[in-house]
């Protein structure tokens, strides 16, 4: 079985196919998983009241918020249920917050409220808003350690991941059919297209009337993380009938950073997360009438990621996953459209897919010993003072803080490095262990990043590479030893 | 060396000029002092600035940073300071016990006084927003610094560098001795921001072109830089339509400003002012926590370390007096404030003993200006006037207001007549 | 009538000097103001003639607990003579340790100046069989 795409869907399917026998695959384009909308997105584990009741987004969003709950116990990937507030700025929001109470509660959401002005703001200080509608259950995960966390999980238990490998054609064979990489073709008796901005156009490969998939950019600012020490909730304005996306939203992440966005564009390139001076003013002046005592000055980064729209730019709004499989390709599923809640509902699609759509392979649950959970490392910074100090005691390398903003010792650097997936690159180093991701984007951390592996591991400048080989960091050492030196 | 529990008169956070001048003074004084220092070799910044300019203030002598650094370790080493390197400040609390950790330790250690001398870090792409995808060969000019005089990396081959603080013009000589293309140094303000001499000796000897008045409004390329689009700027400080021309590079060094490392100043309760992004300091350089002082960079952004050392040396011995001593916290009431008036971008320190002899100001003008009179008002009456031939937010003056009778006002205010 | 902007760099007075000359510069012809004292105005001429200018780069050390040391020219050398001084310097290796003003070359480039240490590098004491770096 092949998969396509390894971003937060396909590591879901790979993590569950991992549980079984069988030989499992998964091909991905980028030099890691999760790189594209995967780690780009606001890091939200949806409610479900912002969907229609009989909708497959509504669905797998109520199934996949327990399910990733659950997962990322079992990994160690930290989660927060920090609750959201949907605010309405004026009269002609409250209709709004109503539909969306009664949706949500349609969809089970429990313990929503309608809440008054003081209310809120007791809630999250500093909100402006005339009313709001509290939504406890809605939380926010870090979506790229929880996507490179079930990824790592499944390849430790079996599954391969063919990284750097793009799919550029699928034909139907005898016993399945034939995907075509960069890397070489790969046989599949069941093919899994779960490409997200790509799906669309691979679908076509086998069914030319698959639906178009139309990227649509959501741009982010981050905050530094002393801002999370004052918002604490999610906040989001009452959706307005025309918006494609959800509003400029302010999202507070687990490590205590706060997010402003994410925009919405719909835009002609599928690789394009460039940000932009327009939006990124927009985000900031629309952030900061929702709490007008945000502290722009505390912006300390951006990013851009594409949304995977089934709606086209003149109707926009949003449109309902679509699940795909053809009479002529019964064992092909391409799975579409899936932006929000995608996140959330990834782990729900997963058992889905293996249980619904797999059902005819009869996968044969591996015995439970054969399975080990390979759980996400523990973020040094997060331990109790009297658990940091046992851990340096008998582990030196955890004494040496390498990352200052971030507090990442130089025994995670190295254990990242370790990982099952065989990444080498330093988006991948940062991604798994948050080290330049601070206020500084690694001015301190990456020259000793790059001192100890050249040190310790010896690497040399051509080995460091940002997200894969058309990425280089550096061109190559400042002073060479050859056969012209000379001693002095 | 394992630092275990225990108690010292005076720690000092970091280990460069200011830190180590701060050490040594403390130790000259008769404290017991603690140096911790984060990196391998003390020195802090100053042994990447392999770069000369350095002492001829404190020493009479034109030296390079690492030789500067040499001659203040040697005194923090001769005045018997205990000296940590490899070790990192975790936490500071309120009541002055510090968290440090190295490499097989994690320990505490309480301090009468505490140096906080951590310095600065740069502004980054992320902070300035600055538009398009991420690739790599962004850099800022600092970490470029590190990477190529510490690490032996050459960061690139065609390089744009956004900034013409001194920083950004000593990289852009460095890379352009080491062979490569330095295609142009953009600067936002319409005048350059770092010192003359070194327009002269890294931007005019090279013949690299400085665009006054522009700024990077898109950087292009998705995985390696490929180039940058540059426009010029009005005085609204936006882009000018129609002026945008595209620089094709592969390295862009960013050079935009230093900020204050004071995130664990601030955990531990020390306000800070927004106009020098370091903390209150009265002219004893200490905080508003009891026995927390503070000097050098991570105080307010110095052009000379020789300005950081000897900020370094009064924070050191007042440190040494209140840890020996007990220096009198009498709080609001025995305190003047010092405020920043007409075109003046800030002051430091922020407030002066009542009582006081002799009061060191350091502050910066607003803006680049000639022959103008700074004053030191007290009441509406000049303490302290000083004719400025040429001023410039780049170089930091210093004001020395004497009072034989004792500093006996509520209010100064320093402003340009 | 060409008029020229100079800073002084060699003390902390650092002298904004007017330096206007018709023709080409000499020191006949070159006039010097701003100056504090006469080192200013051979400053000025110099800088107009003859600049010079101290290199200041680095060099590889071998065995150190650091790949490179910092070096400077232990005086200012031609401004011409700078590419040429750094392309002799690139071919030079030491030996760990260096002390500061060690001296790793001498008359770079022909201009009779020595090349100094300025940042002391130690022996790398473990695992000798590390690569260069």
């Amino acid at each position: 079985m092949v998969i396509i795409g390894a971003g937060v869907v396909g590591s879901s399917i790979a993590r569950v196919l991992s549980r079984f026998e069988g030989s499992f695959a998964v091909v991905e384009k980028a030099h890691d998983v999760g790189m594209a909308a995967s780690a780009r997105n606001s890091g939200v584990i949806h409610a479900g009241i912002n969907y229609a009741p009989d909708s497959l987004r509504a669905r797998f969003c109520m199934e996949g918020r327990q399910l990733l709950q659950q997962w990322c116990r079992e990994l160690n990937v930290p989660v927060s249920i920090c609750g959201k507030l949907v605010i309405a700025q004026s009269q002609e929001d409250l209709p709004a917050l109503q539909h969306l109470l009664s949706q949500g509660e349609a969809n089970g959401v429990p313990d929503l409220h309608l809440v008054s002005r003081e209310e809120a703001t007791a809630l999250q200080p500093g909100v402006e808003c005339i009313a709001a509608l509290h939504v406890p259950s809605s939380g926010v995960v870090p979506p790229y350690a929880m996507t490179l966390a079930m990824a790592e999980d499944a390849a430790a238990n079996g599954v391969v991941f063919h990284l750097g490998c793009e799919a550029t054609g699928v034909v139907a064979a005898a016993d399945g059919f034939v995907v075509e990489t960069t890397a070489g073709a790969l046989h599949a008796r069941v093919l899994v297209n779960a490409a997200g901005i790509h799906a669309g156009r691979i679908a076509r490969w086998l069914d030319p009337d698959a639906p178009e998939v139309y990227p649509c950019v959501g741009e982010y600012l981050i905050l530094d993380r002393q801002v999370g020490e004052r918002f604490a909730m999610s906040v989001y304005p009452a959706p307005r009938a025309d918006g494609a996306g959800l509003g400029v939203h302010i999202t507070p992440t687990v490590e205590g950073n706060v997010l402003l966005g994410p925009s919405n564009e719909y835009v002609a390139d599928p690789e394009g997360t460039g940000c932009t001076q327009c939006t990124s003013d927009r985000l900031l002046d629309e952030a900061t009438v929702i709490w007008p005592e945000l502290p722009r000055q505390l912006v300390i980064g951006a990013y851009a990621g594409i949304r995977a729209k089934l709606t086209p730019p003149e109707v926009g709004g949003f449109g309902d996953y679509v699940l795909l499989t053809t009479p002529e390709h019964p064992n092909a599923l391409h799975l579409l459209g899936i932006e929000s809640p995608g996140l959330t509902a990834a782990p729900a699609l997963a058992v889905h897919v293996v249980d619904g759509f797999l059902s005819g392979a009869k996968l044969k649950p591996k015995r439970a010993d054969r399975v080990r959970i390979r759980r996400w490392p523990d973020r040094f910074d997060e331990l109790s003072e009297e658990e940091k100090a046992r851990r340096v005691a008998e582990d030196p390398e955890q004494g040496d803080i390498v990352c200052r903003c971030e507090g990442v010792t130089k025994r995670e650097i190295l254990h990242a490095l370790d990982n099952p997936l065989h990444v080498r690159t330093l988006s991948g180093i940062k991604f798994r262990t948050r080290s330049m991701m601070g206020r500084c984007s690694g001015g301190y951390c990456l020259p000793r990043i790059v001192e100890i592996l050249q040190n310790e591991r010896s690497w040399s400048p051509d080995d460091f590479f940002l997200r894969g080989p058309d990425s280089p960091a550096f061109a190559g050492r400042l002073l060479e030893v050859n056969r012209d030196t000379a001693r002095s | 060396m394992t630092l275990r529990a225990r108690e010292t008169d005076v720690a000092v956070i970091g280990g460069g000029p200011a830190g180590l001048a701060a050490a040594a003074a403390a130790a000259d004084a008769g404290a017991r002092v603690v140096l911790i220092d984060r990196n391998p070799h003390l020195g802090g910044i100053l042994n990447q600035c392999i770069h000369d300019g350095f002492g001829l203030h404190a020493f009479g002598e034109v030296l390079t940073g690492p030789e500067f650094a040499a001659r203040y370790v040697d005194r923090a080493r001769e005045a018997g300071v205990e000296v940590h390197s490899d070790t990192l400040v975790a936490e500071l609390t309120p009541e002055r016990e510090l968290v440090c950790t190295s490499p097989g330790s994690r320990s505490r250690l309480r301090a009468s006084s505490v140096v906080l001398a951590m310095g600065c870090r740069e502004r980054t792409r992320g902070m300035l927003r600055i538009p398009g995808p991420r690739p790599a060969g962004v850099y800022t000019a600092g970490t470029a610094q590190w990477l190529t005089n510490m690490e032996n990396i050459r960061v690139g081959r065609r390089v744009v560098i956004l900034g013409s603080g001194d920083i950004g013009l000593i990289m852009a000589r460095r890379l352009t001795w080491e062979g490569a293309e330095v295609a142009a140094v953009v600067e936002l303000l319409p005048y350059p921001s770092g010192l003359p001499r070194n327009i002269t000796q890294c931007l005019e000897d090279y013949g690299i072109p400085l665009h006054l008045g522009h700024s990077v409004t898109c950087i292009r390329g998705r995985d390696r830089l490929d180039g940058v689009t540059v426009s010029r700027f009005g005085e609204d400080r936006r882009p000018i339509p129609g002026t945008a021309f595209d620089i094709p590079c592969d390295t862009l060094l960013l050079s935009v400003g230093l900020i204050p490392e004071n995130e664990l100043s601030r955990r531990a309760g020390v306000q800070l002012d927004t106009s020098t992004s370091g903390a209150f300091v009265d002219d004893r350089y200490m905080t508003n926590v009891p026995g927390v002082f503070s000097c050098g960079n991570v105080l307010h952004i110095h052009d000379l370390a020789d300005w950081a050392a000897e900020e370094g040396e009064r924070a050191g011995r007042a440190a040494a007096s209140h840890a020996l001593e007990g220096l009198a916290t009498g709080g609001r009431s025995t305190l003047a404030t010092i405020t920043a008036g007409e075109g003046i971008r800030y002051v430091v320190p922020q407030a002066a003993s009542k009582g006081a002899k002799e009061v060191l100001i350091s502050f910066r003008v607003g803006a680049p200006d000639q022959d103008r009179t700074a004053e030191v008002l007290a009441d509406g009456r000049a303490l302290a006037s000083e004719t400025l031939r040429r001023a410039h937010p780049a170089e930091m003056v210093q004001m020395t207001v004497r009072c034989a009778d004792g500093l006996n006002v509520d209010r100064l205010e320093v402003r340009l007549q | 009538m060409t008029r020229k902007k100079l800073t002084c760099i060699l003390c902390p007075n650092g002298c904004e000097l007017e330096v206007s000359h018709s023709g080409e510069p000499t020191p006949e012809t070159i006039v010097v103001e701003g100056h504090t004292c006469p080192r200013g105005i051979d400053y000025a001429i110099e800088e107009l003639t003859a600049p010079k200018r101290t290199l200041t780069t680095s060099i590889l050390v071998s065995g150190g607990t650091q790949p490179q040391a910092s070096v400077k020219t232990a005086c200012p050398i031609p401004r011409e003579a700078l590419f040429a001084a750094r392309g002799e310097l690139r071919r030079v290796v030491v030996d760990a340790p260096v002390a500061i003003g060690e001296v790793v070359a001498t008359d770079i480039a022909g201009t009779g100046v020595d090349v100094v240490v300025t940042r002391a590098v130690g022996r790398r004491l473990n695992d000798t069989s590390r690569p260069e770096r």
